[in-house]
């Protein structure tokens, strides 16, 4: 088989929202070139599926129209402006994209179900025909193949990876990579292998565990992965470049974005709040997840968030169960009150703003303006302390952010069946403390007695960890955490995840350290560097034993008498020899973990990917406005980056010697299931 | 080649499908693909059962480790002989340990549609039409493990459940003994099995167990979980109380001995989960010290014996420095001494930690591994002991206990001082853990092992009996 090119290279990452793509290696790596949304609908046929929502419509059509632009049915990452596109055929006339660029994939899943596109053309009367749109703003009956990283919907998982596939077009000698989540059961591996080589005939094909890949991606052969999704965690542990299968956090409902989500609604839906003003909300850079015992900004000193209840055990306070924990807000009082004229101001500037149009867009700045600076003049009034604009964000009891939607235009509404047209707009809205607590525990926590997002994210990394049968690489496991994932995206998620593990499961100094009960010839190991005990052979057990290796150990007391350290029959009095003892005590297996915890830091030499820290997340509230998340650290995709260094490694260097990939003269050969000898 | 030109459509045709291993034990059951090194699938024994919005619910996995739910009880399908008690959730749990991770829940499976009774007194109805394709093993043979002891009934329940429930086309019941013997390596051995629940001494000669050899008594790691419970309530100063993670908000660093500074979680009593719960993670920190701190004396001798030169064991023992541990409230202590003493008694009776309180009665000189290895010689043929002392096969993650191969080989030599005595006790951690397993594993990869299922026609024509004559 002639060598594969960097440029033919086909990488596919699926997820619950997004799923990843992109052909070929670029010189340096970049962060996927597509995003595709993880759903299809439903076909007229039925078993068959189209990436986007198909409306037919019988009307009367124009003849023609000026503008025709070509068609573009995967969002580009860099384009800019957000427009409708919408796909017209007509069963007179030849396919008649009239488009312009689009970015509405980006967050079709928080706009409103109801949308139906404009198509402006529809005006002059000719002809009745039917029309076949494609809908690319609607996620109405959209079907989700992928839900909490499980495949539920087979067919229509196919039918994604096909239009992706066909999408991209690659050329025949293509290798594919696929980054396989990790609560696929290995059956569900089999099918997907059988599919891809017998669909895209593709002559290599290469499965790698989304944790491993994140390893390839920071470069580090041991680290525990946390993948902060939608709405699920996976916590993994990898040592050596080997996934730790036992104890493995799959798919840990419950504990994704949608827990924050659902967090804020909780606090602010008596508020007035929608869902999805609060999903917007949660993305943008005003929600912050403050280290625990940060006071919040303008709250009492006694209503801190996630402060160490322990250290304030004697005073009594009642933080530790799961329902009074939250203060409900900024406090009883004048601030709450201000909170709700605000919002009242702020809902007025919108029914201003709702019944402009798109072509008075120089009105419309006006009265952003205007309102930006009533907002301004407002919060000087209302902020007693007169803090000047520039504090950071985790100082001010209030932030705005700007929220985006869709809104029919209503002089149009009559028109029954001409398309209705929608105006995006934003609004800004004015929210108080309730944004640094979207991971504080629920309320309405269903069935689970959780106590918050990031302690059930901690709970699993303990469990995992203590589940790796190598004691001796714990520790070093608990100093490499990566926290990936979109879901990790908010301010000060990763700081708030090592704060829980550190409240909770940190031993203290003095149980890691020796206490004067050690011999005064035994060195005293460093606490600081957290194997401070560790066997020499990497094994608690006495694999050293010499009667393991079959030989007498009579025999070995012999030969090594003066070698007290290897043998198994200490000669003289064995325990007062200093020797003997570290011997003795190295082995007795490894310390308890962990005595810290770190994470580890990305790799910087990828430029691009640290241009892109903040403009990429899938859905985000609208491109490039202001309202953007600002948080994350850029690498909440690294599992993109891993797969294509793997690619590189497997598919380029290595050419498959070490049995990176599955070729298909092998899939012929074997079978489907001998895919799990090249997961990697 | 070309990148333009398709390749020839050479399409694969045949359908190899390799075998499931099933190793069920009291503690954990492994399930994975024969041929593999390790057991993709590893889950608790034990489920959770919990009552939300009027509906009994069931969690499996290590799903039950980390978030509790109201009212969460815990249960084990398994007795602590290592014998199946509740057969329907025997069934559950061993489905759940393939399904989760190798074959993927099937539309019918009884996880997936909603747990109830009803359903399923309708599910035989449906079973007609549609046969083998809701099953969940319909293509896949299983090789499952038994204990030694394993009696008539629970063997052919076994086969009926794997045959009429999962629809497996083929299957097999191995002795765990003699699997962890074929992962070793050896046809013959003295396979000393550590478990959970129970040890185990079982004598493999030729790949079949000698029946009246097979010994078996309490004394596993959970018995040790108990001594440290024990341990814990005679500890001076003050006795050390116990409480997993999952009570603990959170902790404040205290000195070593010092009373910890902790603040507790609490739970509406109608919320808070059962008491088999906290005893199911306090078992995981028991785990934890066990992993770190408890050790066996190495010997040669007991711990309350003298040493060579007229030193007390004991007083070697104090002088070796002691072990930190930490619980998770924040209380921390040195043990010295008292973690040799937590273990003494699977070699020595006499040293068991007496707790009046305790749910394991004290120890017999009978129940310890010497009493063990000694009783199960002295039940077979005196021609095949030479053999089996010098192929001794230690398993089980008990047995991974620092020292324990140490001291067992002492044990041997004092007992049989003649005879060429050799241990072979794995030191990878996987292999010592998973060693039934494993061996089950290489087993099923074998191709003279074909003609050793017993195939789903046999199993119709002969009924459930014929395990007791094929798989002897």
């Amino acid at each position: 088989m002639p060598p594969f090119k960097d440029e033919h290279i086909l990488i596919l990452a699926p997820g619950s929202q997004v799923t990843l793509a992109q052909l070929g290696l670029p010189e340096s790596f970049t962060p996927a070139r597509f995003r595709f949304p993880t759903r299809m609908f439903p076909a007229e046929k039925k078993g068959e599926f189209e990436p986007y929502k198909i409306r037919e419509r019988r009307q009367e059509v124009p003849v023609s129209n000026g503008t025709e632009a070509p068609k573009e049915d995967v969002e580009m990452k860099d384009a800019d402006s957000a427009t409708q596109q919408e796909t017209v055929k007509t069963e007179t006339t030849a396919k008649q994209p009239e488009a312009s660029a689009n970015t509405e994939q980006k967050n079709e899943n928080s706009q409103p179900v109801d949308g139906e596109p404009t198509d402006s053309a529809a005006v002059k009367p000719s002809t009745i025909e039917v029309y076949y749109e494609e809908d690319v703003t609607s996620d109405e009956g959209a079907i989700y193949p992928v839900q909490n990283g499980r495949i539920v919907d087979w067919p229509c998982f196919f039918a994604l990876l096909t239009h992706v596939h066909n999408t991209l077009s690659p050329p025949f000698h293509t290798p594919i990579m696929l980054i396989a989540e990790p609560v696929w059961s290995a059956r569900d591996r089999e099918t997907i292998t059988q599919f891809v080589f017998e669909k895209f005939k593709t002559p290599a094909f290469c499965m790698m565990d989304s944790a491993l890949a994140v390893c390839y991606g920071y470069g580090t052969s041991t680290a525990t992965v946390v993948d902060v999704g939608k709405d699920k965690v996976d916590v993994t542990a990898v040592t050596d470049f080997a996934v730790s299968e036992h104890g493995r956090g799959l798919a840990l409902e419950g504990c994704g974005g949608d827990y924050m989500t659902d967090r804020l609604v909780e606090l602010l839906g008596s508020k007035g709040f929608s869902r999805e003003m609060c999903e917007q909300l949660k993305r943008s850079n005003i929600t912050e997840l403050l280290p625990p015992g940060t006071p919040l900004p303008g709250a009492a000193a006694t209503s801190r968030q996630g402060v160490n209840p322990a250290a304030t055990a004697s005073t009594g306070a009642q933080n530790g169960s799961t329902n009074d924990t939250v203060p409900r807000g900024p406090g009883e009082g004048t601030q709450t009150d201000a909170g709700g004229n605000g919002e009242e101001e702020d809902e007025g500037v919108l029914d201003v703003a709702a019944i402009v149009s798109g072509n008075t867009s120089e009105f419309l700045a006006n009265r952003e303006k205007e309102k930006a600076e009533k907002a301004s003049t407002k919060k000087g009034s209302t902020d007693q302390n007169a803090k000047p604009v520039r504090l950071p964000n985790s100082k001010k009891e209030k932030a705005t952010f700007q929220f985006e939607e869709y809104v029919r235009i209503e002089a149009e509404k009559e028109a029954s069946n001409g398309p209705g047209r929608y105006i995006r707009q934003t609004r800004e809205i004015e929210v108080g403390v309730e944004r640094f607590l979207a991971a504080t525990p629920k309320q309405n926590s269903g069935e689970r007695l959780t106590s918050g997002l990031l302690e059930d994210i901690a709970t699993q990394i303990h469990h995992t960890i203590l589940a790796v049968p190598d004691a001796t690489k714990r520790s070093e496991l608990w100093d490499s955490l990566i926290v990936v994932g979109n879901g990790s995206k908010i301010k000060g998620f990763t700081a708030s995840l090592l704060g829980a593990i550190t409240q909770k499961y940190i031993l203290s100094p003095s149980a890691t350290m020796f206490t004067s009960e050690i011999p005064s010839n035994f060195s005293t190991p460093l606490p600081t560097g957290g194997t401070n005990t560790p066997a020499p052979s990497g094994q608690p057990g006495p694999m050293n034993h010499p009667a393991g290796h079959g030989v007498n150990p009579l025999l070995v007391a012999a030969t090594h008498s003066n070698n007290p350290a290897s043998s198994s029959m200490p000669p003289g009095t064995p325990l007062m020899d200093p020797a003997s003892i570290s011997h003795h005590h190295r082995s007795t297996g490894h310390s308890q973990t962990p005595t810290s915890v770190k994470t580890l830091r990305p790799p910087e030499y990828f430029s691009e990917w640290k241009e892109q820290a903040n403009t990429n997340a899938p859905g985000a509230a609208g491109p490039g406005g202001p309202g953007m998340a600002s948080g994350g650290h850029g690498m909440e995709e690294a599992v993109f980056l891993g797969a294509q260094v793997a690619s590189k490694v497997v598919f380029v260097l290595d050419q498959g010697l070490s049995k990176g990939f599955m070729t298909r003269v092998e899939y012929n050969e074997n079978g489907p299931s001998a895919i799990h000898d090249y997961v990697m | 080649m070309n990148p333009s030109i398709p390749p020839s459509t050479a399409e694969y045709g045949g359908d190899e499908v390799s075998a499931i291993v099933l190793d069920p034990g009291y503690s954990t059951t492994r399930a994975g693909f024969a041929g593999e090194d390790t057991p993709k699938s590893l889950i608790p024994t034990c489920y959770g059962k919990y009552t939300y919005d009027g509906q009994e619910k069931l969690i499996f996995g290590d799903d039950i480790f980390v978030t509790p739910r109201p009212g969460l009880a815990i249960n084990n399908p398994m007795g602590r002989d290592g014998i199946v008690e509740d057969w329907d959730m025997a069934e559950r749990v061993w489905e759940y340990s393939f399904t989760s991770r190798l074959t993927g829940p099937k539309p019918g499976n009884p996880l997936q549609n909603g747990l109830n009774d009803a359903h399923e007194s309708e599910l035989p109805i449906e079973m007609e039409g549609v046969e083998t394709e809701e099953k969940p093993l319909a293509d896949s043979p299983l090789l499952m493990s038994e204990p030694g002891w394993n009696p008539t009934k629970a063997r052919e329940k076994t086969i009926e459940i794997a045959m009429e429930k999962w629809g497996t086309p083929a299957f097999y019941l191995a002795r765990n003994g003699v699997l962890a013997a074929f992962a070793a390596g050896k046809a013959s051995a003295l396979v000393i099995d550590i478990g959970a629940s129970n040890i185990s001494v079982t004598p493999v000669h030729d790949g079949m167990i000698l029946k009246r050899g097979v010994q078996h008594s309490p004394l596993g790691g959970d018995y040790i979980s108990s001594q440290l419970r024990a341990l814990f309530k005679l500890n001076t100063p003050q006795p050390i109380s116990l409480t997993p993670h999952y009570l603990i908000s959170s902790k404040v660093a205290v000195d070593a001995g010092q009373p910890p500074q902790v603040k507790y979680k609490t739970f509406a009593p109608e919320k808070a989960p059962d008491a088999t719960y906290r005893a199911l993670l306090e078992e995981r920190t028991l785990c934890e010290f066990k992993e770190c701190v408890v050790q066996v004396w190495p010997g040669p001798n007991k711990l309350s014996a003298a040493g060579p030169n007229g030193v007390s064991n004991e007083d070697l023992a104090k002088a070796s420095p002691g072990r930190p541990f930490e619980f998770p409230d924040g209380y921390n202590q040195v043990f010295g001494v008292d973690r040799y003493r937590v273990v003494e008694s699977l070699f020595d009776a006499k040293a068991a930690i007496s707790d009046p309180e305790s749910v394991s009665p004290a120890p017999t000189q009978a129940q310890t591994v010497p009493e063990l290895i000694k009783n199960a010689l002295n039940g077979v043929d005196v021609d095949v002991r030479p053999h089996l002392l010098a192929n001794v096969v230690v398993t089980g993650a008990s047995s991974l206990l620092y020292g324990f191969t140490d001291r067992l080989n002492q044990e041997l030599m004092q007992m049989y001082p003649g005879p060429r005595v050799r241990i072979s006790a794995p030191g990878n951690t996987a292999e010592r853990k998973f060693g039934s397993w494993i061996g089950g594993s290489i087993l099923a990869s074998l191709g003279t092992f074909h003609q050793l299922w017993i195939s789903k026609k046999e199993f119709e024509e002969h009924g459930p009996n014929i395990v007791e004559k094929r798989c002897k």
